[in-house]
Order: C-alpha cells, then structure tokens, then sequence
C-alpha cells in the first residue's frame, strides 16, 4: 500500500467498507453445515471407498499388457 | 492530517471493525464440530500410469470435465493433451513462449489456454476444422506475467496475473470484460466456484480474495488483516476458510513438514485435501481432522501441480522431474 495514490487508497475504503457489509453468518451454523456436506459426500467419494474403485478404468484388466 | 493519513486511519479502522465482525461470528471451531468424527482410515492411493513425454519442467496441469483427457505446461514450450487412460498424446501444442506457467481445459473441451512469462494468455482451438490445432486468441492487456486462468465457458476466461490484477475476457472479441484490482502483490493462482459465479484469487501479498464475478467488487479478503510482517516469517501453509462465517478455520501444518506447498486439490467429498509440496510428496490431509493421512511418493523434483478429476476417481500430478502421474 505504500506505493498506493490517493485514488487507489480511496478504491480500497470503498471495497474494506463493502467487505465490512458482509452477511456473515455464525459459524456454529456454517461449520456443521460444512461438516455434513463432507459427511454426506463421502460414501460416494472414490479415495474413500475402494467398492467405488472395483472398475478402474486405469488399472490394466490383463496381466500382461503388449508393448 | 493529509488525504493519504486519513484514508489510511480509514482503512486500519474499517480492517479493526472486519476482525471484530469476524470473531463475533466465532462461537465454534472446527475441532468442536468434528470432535465426534473419526480420523479416516490411512489412505494409500498408487501410481497407476506416468505420462512421459515433457522435456523440462511441467509448472501446471488441468483435468478436462471428461476425467479421461488432461492437459499439462511445461518449460519444455509445449502444451501436451493426454489421454490419461491409455497414456496417448491427443496433441502436443508448440507453445510461441516457452515460458509457460499455466494451463487450463475448457468445460467443453473444446478449447486449451496457456500463458506465463509473454504476459497473454493463448487460447488453442483444439476441435478446428482440418484438425490442427492452432491459435484462436492472444489475450494480451496484462502488465505482468500470466500465472493462472481457468475458462467460465468458451467465451470467457478469467487470468491473474503478476501485475496484481485478475481480468474476465470477452474471448470472441480479445477484450477485458472486467478487471479485478485490489491485491498488493502478484496474482499467483485463482479458483472458480462451481455455480461460475465467484472466484477466488491467492496473491503475493498474502491475502486470498473472493471475488463475485459479475458485479467486479471483492466480496471478502482472508489472511491479510493481521499484521503483514509477522507472516513473512511463516511457510508456505495449507489453510481452510469458512466463507459463509467469514473464518480462517484451521491451519494443515504437522512439525516433520518443513517445506511449502506448491499446490492442493479436494477429493471428491472434500473430505480429503491433496497438496504436491517441494520436497518431492504430496501429502493427503483428513481436511476436518487437520491429521495427515497419507503420502503419495514417486516424483524425483518437485510436485509443481496436483488435480483431482470431476468424478474423482483419480488424482494427476505434475512435477519438476518433467513427469505426470495418475494415481488412485
């Protein structure tokens, strides 16, 4: 900000007070929400879930592979 | 008292009032809400094939929406499109600049951007009409080096760039739709939402932007209103923000890691972080237990870029030992 003129520091009160303005919502509501979209999303997760893996499509289904 | 003291007082004073707002907002963490979750399991994903082909350091890499199709950069001056599965170059693109430092699929996957150290972002067609690729657009207005772009649709694109701007393109016309300003320091890397409506944008000054696309204006600022000179003295760190309570939630950090991270990728969930790191690993982190569940070892250099395909069924890194491996 030190190399900053008047019409730039003048941009950023303007964006600090907007950012001021944000809706925030408590985080005893967003963190558990947060928590249960992971949850909910990991029995389809592929890393988490080696059923998912059973066809994958980049392990060679032969022993040998002709190179 | 000058304009400059007076609008400096004002911002000091509105960056005390954001941090009041924030921590009032603070009455939980993530450590409560998941006390009751279980660490996952140790996760051991495998090298299922390596792309060769790069002659030089690959510096950036993206999934095409297909997780079958990938994209890599390297210094090497070429823009490779791999098919992952079979390991087959779909194209390999001779790049004007050689310096290169991103790279990015469309949606459609019908087009590939690159750029880095020429300041443009080059957009290649790769579905014309007698089957060559060739350029479609030099999106060229930067000042400063192109460090990352990520495509909305076929016709916008968004860039950051080491001039400390991010700027929304018109594709079709080459034109600047929007300029995002407002960081300190160079724009190194951005980040789409999935509904294409905000991004977020990492810079040099140590602060992430989220950015809300159509109206142009930032939306909220993370890691940035505490005081700048003790983070010089901090690595290079893996941290996760809540957007909706406007919180830094908790830091990935173990003490036997003593580098940076250069890049990260959520698996599928998001339960899972990846991040490639300078000492040649990429570390897997149980994003709500902040415990480190798993190393994925194999790249000789560097770990440069890391992505997760949209299914997420696999992962793809690229790494300075000019490499790209695909494990799961």
């Amino acid at each position: 900000m030190d190399e900053w003129d008047v019409p730039q520091m003048k941009k950023e009160v303007e964006s600090l007070k907007y950012q001021l303005a944000f809706k925030r919502e408590k985080s005893s509501k967003t963190v558990t929400d947060l928590v249960k979209w992971i949850e909910d999303g990991v029995p389809e997760d592929p890393f988490l879930n080696p059923e998912l893996m059973k066809n994958n499509p980049w392990v060679e289904k032969g022993k040998c592979i002709i190179l | 008292m000058g304009e400059m003291e007076q609008l400096r007082k004002e911002a000091d004073n509105l960056k005390d009032q954001i941090t009041a707002a924030r921590k009032a907002m603070q009455d939980t963490t993530l450590q409560e809400a998941a006390a009751s979750i279980n660490v996952v399991g140790r996760v051991q994903l495998k090298t299922r094939k390596t792309l060769r082909g790069h002659l030089a350091k690959i510096y950036a890499m993206h999934w095409s929406t297909d997780s079958k199709l990938c994209v890599s950069a390297s210094q090497d001056g070429k823009l490779i499109v791999w098919d992952s599965i079979t390991t087959n170059k779909v194209n390999a693109i001779p790049l004007k600049s050689s310096w290169v430092m991103t790279c990015a699929y469309a949606p459609s996957g019908n087009l590939v951007a690159c750029g880095g150290l020429d300041n443009m972002c080059s957009i290649y067609n790769l579905k014309g009409k007698d089957g060559n690729v060739k350029v479609m657009r030099e999106l060229a207005a930067h000042t400063g080096y192109l460090s990352c772009c990520r495509f909305l649709s076929d016709s916008e694109i968004i860039t950051s760039s080491g001039d400390c701007t991010c700027v929304l393109w018109d594709i079709e016309t080459g034109t600047q739709k929007t300029i995002f300003a407002g960081h300190q320091g160079d724009c190194m890397s951005l980040a789409v939402s999935p509904d294409f409506k905000f991004f977020i944008s990492g810079a040099c000054d140590f602060t992430a932007k989220l950015w809300d696309i159509r109206e142009g204006t930032c939306r909220q600022t993370f890691g940035g209103h505490e005081n700048l000179s003790r983070i010089n003295y901090i690595l290079d760190l893996c941290k996760l923000y809540d957007l909706r309570a406007d919180q830094e939630l908790i830091t990935y950090q173990d003490s036997s890691i003593m580098c940076g991270v250069t890049s990260l990728a959520p698996s599928l969930s998001g339960r899972l972080l990846l991040a490639g790191y300078d000492d040649f690993n990429v570390n897997i982190w149980d994003t709500l237990k902040a415990e480190r569940v798993g190393v994925l070892a194999g790249h000789d250099n560097r770990v440069s870029c890391i992505g997760v395909s949209s299914d997420g069924m696999a992962c793809c890194t690229g790494s300075w030992d000019s490499f790209l491996k695909i494990w799961n």
